[in-house]
């Protein structure tokens, strides 16, 4: 008899997936707009699997962040940029049939781990519940030198950014 | 916590940003001094910061945990130094090519500063978390690096393939950490070395390792992972395409060593098959598109895709040697590359095109670079006494005593040797245009300031001392690679 959660956690792996689909090629609709919304209920479906991790400030954080804030600016750029309906490409056949070929090989991969796996737990591995506390341990002792390149990492991004973007070469 | 083992890390970080602020005092004209600053504070660090490690030591780990994310030994320490001497002669390159940069001359001096950062981290790495955030620092910096010269479209066209397949590459290689961390349930190399004996059959782990070595093999540029690097090469401004071919490729290659050879011996023995199979794929791909080139930077692109393949006969080699003779050969590469885009920083901060018909008559016109270019050319083609040649040979004697073991050692190397005749002819093609290319376009000769008289003369002596001296780099390199510990493949019985 399957749990509740486990039922939850395939309805929300499932849902992830069609969106993610759906947000990169719509079958029936080629507005970046829809793409985006598509965006932000794949995000919303990860957070549900961030919930049955026990990650609650993990699953918050992700819609505050990156469905609210994130898709903000992701609108504002195509309504500022003004995109129109992307017009349907040719395809070019030998790519779609090499790229298939390469999905089909690494979902094959992956599948096949998947069946021969075991699941097993490793020694000596703490379940983490994910309370604003616990994580921010974590993240100042254990991933505090990632963490400060991480910092480092934004500033480059930024620098970059308007580097790239700024108006006039003088 | 000992963090007092990442003092230069600090230091360059802080003259990374102290660059970045000292923009906003500095009048625009004297911008380019800034990149002088940030040469002689690297020199210093060089000279004054770097101490041997007696012992290995680790900082940054859990509370209470033995090892650490970040670990000092003797490998670490030989890349720091090699980081360290990449970033000074890029950016006295750097410095002679900044005309050419349209807008944000010192940004340009800090994101370098900054990339190096993220090699230096990379280079005393223990943990998939630290080598992910190491290999992020670099590659998003050097999308930024590579598309500064935003108004020349094939610049843009550059940054936005190394973004594209950067992201995909990273997104691999997260993938892959993932995976790792939920089959191990750590990160850290030493608690897998510890566990690889049941890891090696968990399925689960292995995809994640694959993953994880796509990521790396991207930034290294072997096959199949190589597509980006011509176009890149290409396009970059010529100091960053410099520091792209040294310092990026060693970051890859010293995380290869540490993952292949300190995290999972075991599992990398087992696999030594693929390992042949990718080394000799990538010489001959990048040999051979090498042969019709006529843009000295994309010919260095390939170029730089065969330099991977040679490089990663080290790792089909599953020893000690091989380990030491890849260190040997990035060192070499140092010194030949630098001066070989030394040289072209020069040449092409006064053309448009980079055609190998630029460097026509290149002989009359500036005999000083014209035989600086001649030197690092026949080192890499292997030619002794260079640097590269002791470096082709260390690495092809490495893999000798294999060939015995099994026969795919031997197509591996062939398909070396087949390389090294291969590169003799392109390298070639650019020393006959210096001298017996005809008429140049233009007949006065280059100037050249001292700083970047200095960086020749650095580079030139590099590749001459590493070729006639071997002995005093093998001295060093062969207890850098005692903290490894490479293991030969188990013979299976095979059934009658």
């Amino acid at each position: 008899m399957p749990q509740l959660t486990d039922l939850l956690f395939y309805a929300f792996a499932g849902l992830t997936l069609l969106f993610g689909f759906l947000c990169v090629a719509n079958p029936l609709s080629r507005n970046p707009v829809t793409s985006a919304m598509f965006l932000v209920l794949t995000i919303i479906s990860m957070a549900g699997l961030f919930v049955l991790l026990h990650a609650f400030f993990l699953a918050a954080v992700q819609i505050l962040v990156y469905a609210g804030a994130v898709m903000v600016l992701f609108l504002f750029v195509i309504m500022l940029l003004d995109l129109k309906e992307e017009e349907r490409r040719k395809l070019n056949a030998i790519a779609v049939g090499l790229g298939s070929v390469a999905v089909l090989g690494l979902a094959g991969v992956l599948l096949r781990a998947l069946i021969q796996a075991k699941p097993v737990i490793a020694a000596g591995t703490q379940p983490v519940e994910g309370s604003t506390k616990e994580l921010g341990r974590i993240l100042f002792q254990s991933y505090l030198l990632p963490f400060e390149i991480l910092s480092i990492l934004l500033l480059v991004a930024m620098v970059g950014v308007i580097l790239l973007s700024k108006k006039e070469l003088k | 916590m000992n963090s007092s083992l990442i003092v230069v890390e600090i230091l360059v970080a802080l003259l990374g940003l102290g660059v970045l602020l000292a923009d906003l005092w500095m009048p625009a004209t004297h911008r380019r001094r800034l990149g002088w600053i940030a040469a002689g504070g690297l020199a210093v660090i060089f000279f004054v910061g770097m101490k041997d490690a007696a012992e290995v030591a680790y900082a940054f780990g859990a509370p209470g945990a033995k090892t650490g994310m970040y670990v000092q030994d003797s490998l670490g320490v030989f890349f720091k130094q090699f980081f360290l001497l990449a970033g000074i002669l890029v950016l006295i390159m750097s410095v002679e090519y900044s005309g050419r940069f349209a807008t944000g001359v010192s940004e340009y001096f800090s994101l370098t500063l900054f990339a190096l950062l993220g090699m230096l981290f990379a280079a005393g790495t223990n943990d998939f978390t630290l080598m992910f955030a190491a290999l992020e620092l670099i590659t998003i910096t050097f999308v930024v690096l590579v598309s500064f010269q935003r108004d020349r479209a094939s610049s843009i066209e550059a940054g936005v393939k190394y973004l594209i397949l950067g992201a995909t590459a990273s997104a691999f290689m997260v993938f892959g950490i993932a995976l790792v961390f939920g089959s191990a349930g750590t990160t850290n190399f030493n608690e897998i070395a510890a566990a690889q004996k049941t890891l090696a059959s968990n399925p689960i782990f292995l995809v994640g390792l694959v993953f994880v070595l796509a990521g790396l093999s991207f930034k290294i540029a072997a096959v199949p992972f190589q597509v980006w690097a011509p176009d890149v090469y290409q396009g970059s401004p010529a100091p960053t395409t410099a520091f792209l071919a040294v310092g990026s490729k060693a970051a890859g290659i010293v995380l290869l060593l540490r993952v292949l050879y300190a995290a999972v011996p075991t599992i990398t023995a087992q696999w030594h098959v693929l390992f042949v199979v990718i080394a000799a794929l990538t010489i001959l791909y990048g040999s051979l598109c090498a042969i019709p080139q006529r843009s000295v930077k994309r010919l260095m692109g390939y170029s730089s895709i065969a330099n991977a393949g040679f490089l990663l006969l080290g790792v089909a080699a599953l020893s000690k040697a091989g380990a030491a003779a890849m260190i040997y050969y990035i060192a070499g590469y140092l010194f030949t590359v630098l001066a070989a885009f030394t040289v072209l920083s020069v040449v092409l901060a006064q053309t448009e095109s980079d055609d190998i018909s630029t460097f026509n008559g290149l002989g009359q016109r500036s005999p000083m670079l014209a035989a600086v270019l001649t030197l690092s050319m026949a080192s890499l083609a292997g030619v002794p006494p260079l640097a590269g040649f002791v470096g082709k040979f260390l690495l092809l004697k490495s893999v000798v005593p294999m060939a015995a073991t099994h026969p795919i050692y031997l197509g591996l190397l062939a398909a070396a040797v087949v390389g090294v005749v291969i590169s003799i002819y392109y390298y070639f093609g650019i020393i006959r245009a210096m001298y017996w290319g005809g008429k140049a376009g233009a007949s006065e000769p280059l100037q050249t300031s001292w700083p970047i008289k200095g960086a020749l003369l650095v580079c030139v002596v590099g590749m001459l001392w590493l070729g006639i001296l071997p002995d005093t780099l093998v001295q060093i390199s062969t207890p850098a690679v005692e903290v490894l510990k490479p293991e030969l493949p188990v013979k299976v019985a095979v059934a009658p």
